[in-house]
C-alpha cells in the first residue's frame, strides 16, 4: 500500500506549488484540500462536475497561452476515468502551461471506497499515447521528483502519483459556487499577462 | 425562404463580427460550410472537441480568462453536455455561448436522429438554459443579428446561452 494518503500529497503539492492556480476535483478532495492547508485563493473548487476538471484547466491554459506560470488540474482516479477523453485534446493542443496532477488510490473513495477501472489502466502510457509526458511517483520523494519535473515541463505534463485509501473527516462543504470562487476568478484577473 | 448556404452565410457573418478568439467544436456535415470557413480563420484558434460535456469545461475555463469563445455542435449532443452546463456554467455564472445546429426536422437524411432532436427544445428549457431559435421561415437579415445578440447576451448574463439554428430548414 502507498505510504500517502491523499492529505499528505495535498500538503506536498501545496509546498511546491504555492501560488499556481489549481483546479481542484470534487467534494471530497476539495474539503480535505481545505482541512489539510486552508483555502487559498489560488484554488478553484469543482464541487459536482465529475470528470470535467482536466478540460476546465485546458479552457484556463489556452486562455493564458503565453503567461508562464503553470495552470495545474488535481484528478482523482475515477474522475480522470469518466473524462479521459479530453487527454486526447490536451495532447492536441500541448498548452505549454498545464499540468495535470491524478492521485490514484483505485477506488472511488468518496462512495464508499468501490474498485475504479484504474486497478486495471496506466494513466501514465495512456497520457504519453495522447502525445503528454507522464511520470509515475508512489512516495514523497518519487512525488516531489515528480512535482519539480512537472513545473520544468515546456509542455503538458501528467503525474499520476498513487495514495492509499485513508481519508480525514470534514465537514460538508456548503458556501456557494459564486462566492467560493470568487477569489480565483479574481487571482486570475490579477495575474493576467 | 433562404437557402441552407444562405443560413449558412448569415451565421458566418454573426461570427465574424463576434470575433471570437477560440473555437471549440463538434463534427457535423449539416455545419461544414460554416465550420470550414472557422478553420480558415488564421485570427481564430479553433479545435476539435471529442465530447460536449469536455467542450463546456473547457468553454468555462476560457471566460474565466475572459477569452471570447464560441462553442459549435450539434443539438444531439445536448444529452451529454447537461450535466456539465448546469453544475458548471451555470452554477459558477459563466457566459457560454453555444451554437448549435438542429437535426431532425424536414429535409433531415437521418432516420433516427429525430428521435433526440425533436426533444431538445425542451430539454434545454427544463435546464433553464436560455435559447433563442432560427430556422428557414426566420428572416435572412435576423439570423446574423441573433448570433451575435446571442452571444452578447450570454455574456451581460454570466450564464450559458444558446442559438439554434435549423440549416436544413424546419
Amino acid at each position: 500500500m502507498p505510504d500517502l494518503s491523499r492529505s499528505d500529497a495535498l500538503r506536498i503539492f501545496t509546498e511546491l506549488f504555492p501560488t499556481e492556480p489549481a483546479i481542484i476535483t470534487l467534494g471530497a478532495t476539495v474539503r480535505e484540500l481545505i482541512a489539510t492547508v486552508g483555502k487559498r485563493d489560488n484554488d478553484f473548487y469543482v464541487l459536482d462536475s465529475m470528470g470535467l476538471p482536466v478540460a476546465i484547466g485546458l479552457g484556463i491554459a489556452v486562455g493564458r497561452q503565453g503567461n508562464p506560470e503553470k495552470i495545474v488540474v488535481i484528478e482523482g482516479d475515477g474522475g480522470l476515468l469518466m473524462g479521459m477523453s479530453a487527454l486526447a485534446t490536451v495532447g492536441h493542443l500541448r498548452p505549454e502551461n498545464l499540468v495535470i496532477l491524478v492521485l490514484d488510490n483505485l477506488t472511488y473513495a468518496s462512495t464508499g471506497g468501490q474498485p475504479t477501472a484504474a486497478t486495471t489502466t496506466d494513466f501514465v502510457k495512456v497520457a504519453e499515447g495522447c502525445g503528454i509526458a507522464g511520470v509515475d511517483a508512489d512516495d514523497e520523494a518519487s512525488f516531489r521528483a515528480a512535482l519539480a519535473q512537472a513545473r520544468a515541463a515546456t509542455g503538458p505534463i501528467l503525474v499520476r502519483m498513487r495514495i492509499n485509501t485513508q481519508s480525514i473527516k470534514t465537514p460538508y462543504l456548503l458556501e456557494d459556487p459564486i462566492l467560493l470562487s470568487a477569489p480565483f476568478r479574481a487571482l486570475l484577473d490579477r495575474t493576467r499577462d | 425562404m433562404s437557402t441552407d448556404n444562405e443560413r449558412s452565410d448569415a451565421v458566418i457573418a454573426g461570427l465574424a463580427q463576434i470575433k471570437p478568439a477560440v473555437i471549440p467544436m463538434m463534427p457535423s456535415s449539416t455545419l461544414r460550410r460554416i465550420l470550414d470557413w472557422v478553420v480558415q480563420q488564421p485570427d481564430i484558434r479553433s479545435f476539435p472537441v471529442t465530447r460536449e460535456e469536455e467542450a463546456i469545461g473547457i468553454m468555462g475555463g476560457l471566460a474565466m480568462t475572459h477569452t471570447p469563445a464560441v462553442l459549435i455542435m450539434q443539438d444531439n449532443g445536448i444529452g451529454n453536455f447537461l450535466t456539465a452546463v448546469t453544475t458548471f456554467p451555470q452554477a459558477y455564472h459563466l457566459p457560454c455561448f453555444m451554437l448549435i445546429a438542429r437535426r431532425g426536422g424536414i429535409n433531415e437524411y437521418n432516420s433516427m436522429i429525430h428521435l433526440i432532436s425533436e426533444r431538445t427544445p425542451a430539454i434545454l428549457a427544463a435546464a433553464d438554459i436560455r435559447t433563442f431559435h432560427l430556422d428557414e421561415t426566420t428572416p435572412l437579415d435576423h439570423w446574423t443579428t441573433t448570433v451575435v445578440k446571442g452571444y452578447e447576451f450570454a455574456q451581460i448574463t454570466h450564464r450559458p446561452v444558446a442559438v439554434m439554428v435549423n440549416l436544413m430548414g424546419g
